[in-house]
């Protein structure tokens, strides 16, 4: 080939003082880069915290939803009463005291002198308004189906230190569904959800940057305490490795929602969080509608070797889908035992009878659900295959998963479908209402004599009631059997040196700010 | 010349439109977005109201057909997830891909120009061996291994670099270095054969008994003739990096359109998945018409075989 059909000497200088702009433009620019219009310089009261998702929505009554309560709860709004982690207990927030004064009726006092972040009073109009608002079924709050089960109730404000909650039959535990409701003000929009929300917690919104920086500054009118951090920014990112990097890198002060391998190394805190992971039979169809299949598939997880091998020992083996701690809880439980042999008999004697074991089952779970969930499902397989059923592995995002888990289920043969519950109320009424009862938005099956169990056991209170649901959560295997239950769960998160912070069952849910202050070297140490 | 423009925009209208609708119908595969977006409760009127405020109760090809009734009038539909309207948003995320894209290719093109220079001219020697080693290692490493070992090396080990962000200029490394293996690689590798063709033809044994130096040589006998091929391999590889910007932008949080595209796909928001995809592929047909319109400039028998 010849020189000569190349491009003229002009039209190769016009080309290279195109590419030589183009790449001035860009240096020129300080290498900022497009689409971010916000910055924040580091600074020793910012907290920097690395979340593994965005939050969806900052709607105060979608804060049921852990990727928004994790924000929300307590840093933006608050309750009028909050259940402390630790022991369980209720606690006054922004009402100083609660009474039953009839069976169906029950009066809040609300704590005087409390300010909006927008510098408006809060008073029982307020409450009141926030409650119904949370109730109305327009609004489709997240936090109504979860806690409320959209009962319908009467919310009225007596005067401006008292609000009034009339239920339709008695409710033994509904101070505990209130804590759930973030309160808000009276002018908020009560037709449709804010991005915005208002609220009287220790920090208010400063800016957020859909797809990239949500900051919260100290709300200068909140009158408790003042938190040592006066700023938060929080960044996502879907990579746990990437995440506890940014920590150990001195980018972020706290990540969230590590695997044990992600490299955190000394800087990883292992806690117990209030997640119980299980297989649920889809009970309605063949095979697994026969008890001895789901008895089967139960014996044949090990349970033991899981958290051992898998989890790194972050966790216990689970005989039941509620956590220690919370209301119900049955310490006599002990996990189903790895017994293939008895496994394998059952599916025999099942076959024996006309049971269709071969059958293909759907094993459906949620990619990054929880750590190494990919490694888990595959050991359950292997195993469910050793014993003779015929199960095929899908791996789906959440969207995709979410369409197995709540109601109405598609019609899909049989499934057994991986799932993690994390009951952040403290009552395990939370807890079977959802994935127990016959009709349960998370339920594929129960029986009415079990339905009418948990509703007995739901209406005792005190000590009466802890007995009557650590008997519903032990006739669960023996009557129902829709679940296999695998692991009470702990968490790892990263925390840098400089921040001291001690996290509980509610961290993942409801990660206080306030409770963050600067680490000393004892601290360190 | 104009001939060749036309006949380019016209065989390129067709993947264009596979891609609109392919990308409209492969989303609704991926199901109903509803639970996402409503709570567990919903009631059956409420997640009928939500299929209808967003179109989502109508049949597929009825959907289809308001989409591009919508594309038709520049109205690509707002997101479900923040109410704003899907074009802004990929519109406003393009920049940020075309930033990473055009640094990772300008650097991509000098280095594999030096490097392809350099191992043509004396093959076998180190410079020869590290061309060899790249392309091996771009044809076979995938982008996201690359992304996690340099956050590993260089921001876990040694401290150097900020893993993630857009918050410095050495937040600029990892991303590009990640990206511009792949095409380093490759172009390195065309580079060197071009050139070896190159460096042995008469043109050039010509130029070298009429005393032009080594260095003359190669940039201005042997290089020009290299070009041509070179650079079509570079726009697609261009093309290409769009594919590695949505591994590499997830991982680095990088806020352009594949991250964009990635947020789109996990919360179903089908009209900002639409847009992005649509921007994109808008923009590689810009770009191939670029790539061949430069070719025909560079190369007059591809000029005059077109223009027949």
């Amino acid at each position: 080939m010849h020189a000569a059909g190349l491009l003229p000497a002009g039209r190769r200088r016009a080309l290279a003082a195109g590419l030589v702009a183009a790449t001035l433009a860009v240096v020129s620019a300080g290498c900022s880069v497009a689409n971010t219009t916000s910055s924040d310089a580091a600074s020793p009261n910012t907290l920097r915290i690395v979340l593994p998702q965005e939050p969806p929505t900052l709607e105060p009554c979608d804060a049921s939803l852990t990727s928004t309560g994790v924000v929300v709860r307590s840093n933006i709004t608050e309750p009028l009463v909050e259940r402390n982690p630790g022991t369980g207990d209720l606690e006054p927030k922004l009402a100083d005291s609660w009474q039953q004064v009839t069976p169906t009726t029950w009066r809040f006092a609300i704590h005087p002198g409390v300010v909006f972040s927008n510098g408006k009073p809060f008073d029982a109009t307020d409450a009141a308004f926030s409650i119904n608002r949370t109730l109305d079924a327009s609004i489709a709050c997240d936090v109504n189906g979860y806690v409320f089960d959209d009962s319908k109730l009467e919310v009225t404000a007596v005067d401006p230190a008292t609000v009034e909650i009339r239920t339709p039959v008695a409710d033994p535990i509904l101070p505990l569904r209130v804590s759930f409701i973030e309160m808000v003000p009276r002018t908020t929009d009560s037709t449709d959800k804010v991005r915005i929300p208002i609220g009287t917690g220790p920090y208010m919104v400063d800016y957020w940057d859909a797809g990239q920086k949500l900051a919260l500054k100290a709300n200068p009118n909140f009158g408790g305490t003042r938190p040592e951090y006066t700023r938060a920014i929080y960044q996502w990112r879907t990579e746990g490795s990437v995440r506890a990097a940014m920590v150990t890198n001195d980018e972020a002060d706290l990540a969230t929602s590590l695997g044990p391998e992600d490299g955190a190394g000394d800087l990883g805190v292992a806690y117990t969080n209030n997640e119980t992971t299980a297989l649920r039979m889809q009970a309605t169809e063949p095979p697994l509608d026969d008890i001895r299949i789901r008895e089967a598939i139960d014996h044949s997880i090990n349970r033991t070797g899981i958290v051992k091998a898998l989890f790194q020992g972050l966790g216990t083996p689970a005989a039941e889908l509620v956590a220690k701690g919370i209301v119900g809880y049955n310490d006599q439980l002990r996990p189903t035992s790895y017994d293939l042999s008895t496994a394998a008999d059952l599916v025999s004697q099942a076959k024996a009878d006309g049971v269709p074991v071969g059958k293909q089952i759907r094993l459906i779970a949620r990619t990054g659900q929880f750590p190494k969930i990919n490694e888990v499902v595959e050991v359950i397989q292997n195993s469910l295959d050793k014993i003779g059923l015929n199960v095929k592995i899908e791996m789906m995002d959440t969207s995709g998963q979410m369409q197995y888990q709540i109601r109405p289920f598609p019609k899909a043969g049989p499934v057994l479908l991986m799932v993690q519950h994390g009951n952040q109320a403290g009552d395990t009424q939370f807890t079977v209402d959802q994935y127990m009862l016959s009709e349960g938005y998370q339920s594929t099956y129960g029986t009415t004599a079990y339905d009418d169990e948990i509703a007995a056991a739901e209406a005792k209170t005190g000590d009466a009631r802890q007995a009557a649901l650590a008997q519903v959560l032990a006739d669960e295997p023996a009557k129902i059997r829709q679940y296999a239950y695998i692991a009470h769960m702990q968490a790892v998160l990263a925390l840098s040196p400089s921040v001291s912070y001690e996290p509980n069952s509610a961290t993942g849910d409801e990660m206080r700010l306030a409770e963050m202050t600067h680490a000393t070297q004892q601290n360190n140490a | 010349m104009f001939t060749f423009l036309r006949r380019r925009m016209y065989t390129s209208l067709i993947p264009l439109l596979v891609v609109l609708f392919g990308v409209f119908l492969l989303a609704r595969l991926t199901g109903d977005p509803t639970n996402l977006y409503l709570p567990v409760s919903a009631t059956p009127d409420q997640r009928a109201e939500f299929a209808a405020e967003n179109g989502l109760d109508k049949p597929v090809w009825q959907q289809m057909l308001d989409y591009l009734s919508g594309v038709v009038h520049l109205d690509f539909g707002e997101s479900l997830k923040t109410g704003q309207s899907a074009a802004s948003m990929a519109l406003n995320a393009f920049p940020a891909t075309l930033q990473l894209a055009f640094v990772t290719m300008l650097l991509a093109v000098l280095g594999s120009v030096i490097l392809g220079c350099w191992a043509a001219y004396r093959p076998n020697s180190l410079a020869d061996r590290i061309s060899s080693l790249l392309s091996m290692t771009a044809a076979s490493v995938p982008d996201f291994w690359f992304a996690i070992t340099g956050i590993w090396i260089f921001s876990v080990v040694l401290g150097w670099l900020p893993t993630s962000g857009t918050g410095s200029t050495l937040a600029w490394v990892l991303p590009i270095a990640t990206l511009m293996i792949r095409p380093l690689g490759v172009l390195t590798q065309v580079v060197r054969g071009a050139m070896v063709s190159a460096l042995s033809a008469p043109y050039v044994k010509l130029a070298r008994s009429k005393g032009a130096g080594d260095l003359r040589v190669v940039t201005h006998h042997a290089l020009r003739n290299a070009a041509a091929p070179a650079l079509t391999v570079a726009g697609d590889l261009t093309v290409g990096l769009v594919n590695g910007a949505v591994i590499v932008e997830a991982i680095f949080g990088w806020p352009g359109i594949g991250k964009l595209m990635i947020d789109s796909i996990l919360q179903r928001d089908f009209a900002v998945l639409q847009a992005a995809v649509l921007l994109t592929a808008v923009s590689i047909f810009v770009l191939n018409i670029a790539i061949d319109a430069g070719y025909a400039l560079l190369d007059a028998r591809v000029r005059e075989k077109v223009t027949v």
